[in-house]
């Protein structure tokens, strides 16, 4: 058969190429797709991303790279963080922030996030709408994340900047020089490849100061402790932690809040049930995330030779779960293609496919989300989309760049 | 009952039948409350429900 391209960055320009993943969904076993010098398995139904996930003696994390290109092991060591770990390391790792994460501590941010929630929905509105990415779907995830790990509120937009260079680093188009923000640190050793994580490992550096001198009871102090008293963390894995903990608590929750901003703005009919019954948002929250699907794949590598969906993979083949596939599987999706605000039974895979990477944020970022739904319902104020979605060129996360949206209020 | 090598504090249980499981409030490890019971479907169902495949379950 023909190799179906689904790697190439510039397609996600146009949207997740769906067509093409339910032509591969519907054809038999897994099908192999050419990738630099070799290629990866593309994994698409929802069963089968579900026994990757949950079966991670097989399918490691640990090697070659969770990405779809392998990284040399230098560099491998040099980045490895809670995304590119194995048991035992992972859960190590894991438990040092597990207990920030839980759904019980996460209501205990609740009130902070609906404040900032409300403070931006307000601002939206009196200016008659904008960009819905910059003025409320990037800043209320950055504002959170900095609150719990008790990072300065001021520095939101510097981080964002941040971030948004390292979704840039997964595309085909590099977009900073190499000693951008002062780094003198090959690429290749750098998360994303990209000089700005050199500038986030420098802050981090500069927390770490902040929080030794004089410690406070936020998650910056939990892992600056953990690092220093030599136990629980290394230098590497500290400074890591910071950069996944800022890229992760703030771009996949604002690439959710576009996606959903965008899908009220279509079907106008899912957010006024939404209005008229605010108690709608317990299932609209996760039918925005399966429907936003912010991180579209992750990369397991066999450890061992084994059999998934009837096909014989080898060990060291890369096996790509593509959760953009199988959150649109009619096996387990009723009318997949849908969006349904009362879509009840809703076991999607937007915060992986379950297994140990179950996303640490995945209970946080529901609640930011439901809060600003909840803040938009309550206010009866409804959004208009008033240009094409710039859209980011990356396979790996769903990312916008900009979406102007007007605003409308009731009457 | 939980394996505590494998859980990871991710708290799918407790949310799911908070009288039955508690996560440490220091290490957000879960454990069952002594002496709890479930029956079986429900309890399949928390089994089911942890990502990190921690919960198994004791017979009477």
């Amino acid at each position: 058969m023909t190799a179906i391209d689904i790697a190439s960055p510039s397609l996600y320009l146009d949207g997740i190429p769906h067509e093409r993943f339910t032509e591969i969904r519907e054809t038999e076993g897994l099908t192999w797709h050419p990738y630099g010098d070799s290629g990866f398995w593309a994994v698409t139904r929802h069963a089968d991303v579900r026994e990757v996930s949950r079966t991670p003696e097989i399918f490691s994390s640990a090697i070659g790279h969770t990405n779809l290109w392998d990284l040399e092991a230098d560099a491998l060591e040099a980045r490895r963080s809670l995304i590119d770990s194995d048991a035992p390391d992972h859960t190590r790792l894991r438990r040092v922030v597990s207990r920030v994460f839980t759904p019980r501590a996460t209501r205990s941010w609740e009130d902070t996030a609906r404040q900032i929630a409300a403070e931006l929905v307000d601002a939206f509105v009196a200016r008659g709408g904008g960009d819905w990415v910059e003025l409320v779907a990037a800043p209320l995830p950055i504002r959170v994340i900095l609150a719990i790990l008790g990072v300065p509120a001021v520095d939101a937009d510097y981080l964002v900047e941040l971030t948004n260079h390292l979704v840039e680093g997964t595309g085909d188009r590099p977009t900073l020089p190499d000693d951008a923000y002062g780094n003198t640190t090959p690429t290749r050793l750098l998360p994303f490849n990209s000089p700005a994580s050199h500038a986030l490992y420098e802050y981090a550096g500069r927390m770490r100061k902040l929080r030794l001198a004089e410690p406070a009871d936020d998650l910056m102090t939990g892992l600056v402790t953990a690092e220093a008293d030599g136990e629980g963390l290394t230098t590497a894995e500290y400074r890591n932690f910071f950069q996944l903990l800022v890229f992760a608590g703030n771009e996949t929750t604002r690439t959710a809040m576009v996606h959903g901003g965008m899908a009220f703005a279509e079907f106008g009919d899912q957010w006024a049930a939404v209005v008229d019954d605010p108690s709608m948002v317990a299932t609209a929250v996760d039918e925005v995330i399966r429907w936003a699907t912010p991180v579209l794949h992750m990369r397991r590598t066999a450890s061992r030779d084994t059999v998934l969906a009837g096909t014989p993979i080898a060990a060291g083949d890369k096996v790509v779960m593509w959760y953009a596939a199988a959150n649109r599987d009619p096996a387990v999706f009723e009318d997949p293609f849908r969006f349904d605000v009362a879509r009840a039974d809703n076991p999607h895979f937007a915060f992986g496919g379950g297994g140990p990477h179950f996303c640490l944020g995945a209970f946080l970022a529901r609640m930011e989300i439901q809060v600003l739904l909840e803040e938009m319902a309550h206010r009866g104020i409804h959004l208009e989309q008033r240009s094409e979605p710039v859209r980011v060129a990356s396979n790996f996360v769903h990312g916008v760049e900009f979406v102007e949206m007007g605003v409308g209020v009731p009457a | 009952m939980v394996d505590v090598d494998r859980c990871i504090g991710i708290g799918q249980c407790e949310l799911l039948e908070p009288t039955v499981f508690r996560l440490d409030d220091e290490t957000a490890i879960s454990r069952v409350a002594d002496g709890a019971t479930m029956d079986r479907a429900r309890a399949a169902e928390v089994v089911d429900g942890c990502p990190s495949m921690a919960i198994s379950i004791l017979e009477d």
